[in-house]
């Protein structure tokens, strides 16, 4: 892509722990993702028998056990950093939204104190080869194939089940590291089901791996946890969307000055 | 409302929704290429027209062959005046 072209990200050349970091890891996930898919149906099994959930929820404690295993593939390379991540602040069911830097994005997610999260993603991710499957027994939402009445409804049944969905508002990953506009359908959806807005930050996945590089660099992820948003306050999803991308903005500013970009 | 106040309406709720800039939104700007919407923009445009105007067009097949800025101009201006005349 034209922009990658002018990215400095994209052009630094691997150095050696990165050479090392990319030899090492990327066999080992794909090692570990054939186990994990070996592995499932023994452990849907157990899980149903065990503790009586329904499919949808086994399959999405199976995806966060599966990023656990991921990060600890790279933790050699990656130090991740939770911050204002507790369990008791997610009690009630809501939308978590966080801006978008990687495709390891999402196995961050694992970072998380809860598991019982669906993701809200494009059409895309649903076409990749052996996670397909796992994404739709999990019953993410395709939200590029989704009318609204449609994802209203699966919204409500899994906020009234007490999970939690997960959106990326800015649609796709940042090619410059920068937040991008805004989608609104997390925001409609809050205010829709009266459900809280989780906005969450993360830095550092954009040094990991950015669009456009294949290989992998060591670095520092940081999870942060910004206060609940309460989506019944706000007049119109507009207002809530521009205080929740205010607040994250501002926050990623910060981050970043803590690692000195 | 005229037509006019229809269309600074529409102008106004799409600029905020969007991010877009004023001097971009001319009747004949396409929605893709010259606006920078996409595909996951159509349903969120929905959602803002229908709040705008206080009518339902989600399950319009016309919704489908919108293009340009111009269209939506002309497929609500049609809609309020088919309602008008129900009303």
């Amino acid at each position: 892509m034209a922009v990658n072209e002018t990215n400095p990200v994209i052009l630094e050349r691997p150095g050696p722990a990165a050479l090392l970091m990319t030899l090492a890891v990327y066999p080992l996930l794909v090692l570990w993702t054939v186990v994990g898919i070996a592995l499932s149906p023994l452990y849907l099994l157990l899980a149903k028998v065990g503790a009586g959930w329904p499919a949808g929820r086994i399959v999405r404690s199976l995806i966060w056990i599966y990023g656990r295993g991921w990060m600890l593939i790279v933790s050699p390379f990656v130090r991740f950093r939770r911050e204002n991540l507790s369990a008791e602040q997610f009690h009630t069911p809501g939308i978590f939204v966080i801006n978008h830097l990687s495709f390891f994005d999402t196995y961050c997610m694992a970072l998380l104190p809860v598991f019982d999260i669906t993701f809200a993603v494009r059409s895309w991710p649903f076409r990749i080869p052996g996670y397909a499957a796992f994404m739709r027994m999990a019953e993410y939402l395709d939200v590029e194939r989704m009318n609204v009445d449609e994802t209203l409804a699966a919204g409500r049944r899994i906020i009234t089940q007490g999970g939690h969905l997960l959106f990326f508002p800015e649609g796709h990953r940042s090619r410059d590291g920068q937040m991008q506009r805004f989608y609104s359908g997390a925001f409609c959806l809050a205010r829709q089901l009266g459900c809280p807005v989780y906005p969450l930050c993360i830095t550092g996945t954009d040094r990991l791996l950015p669009p456009g590089r294949r290989w992998l660099r060591p670095t520092q992820v940081r999870l942060r946890a910004l206060p609940p948003v309460d989506s019944t306050s706000f007049e119109s999803h507009g207002d809530l969307r521009r205080k929740v991308k205010a607040d994250m903005m501002e926050n990623l500013q910060k981050m970043r000055a803590d690692r000195g970009e | 409302m005229t037509e006019q106040q229809i269309i600074e309406r529409i102008n106004t709720a799409l600029a905020e929704e969007f991010e877009l800039q004023p001097l971009a939104m001319t009747a004949d700007a396409t929605l893709f290429d010259d606006l920078g919407l996409d595909s996951l923009d159509i349903v969120d445009l929905v959602i803002v027209l229908e709040g705008a105007f206080g009518f339902k067009i989600r399950e319009e097949e016309a919704i489908r062959q919108i293009r340009t800025l111009g269209d939506i101009h002309r497929f609500v201006i049609g809609k309020q005046s088919t309602l008008a005349k129900t009303a």
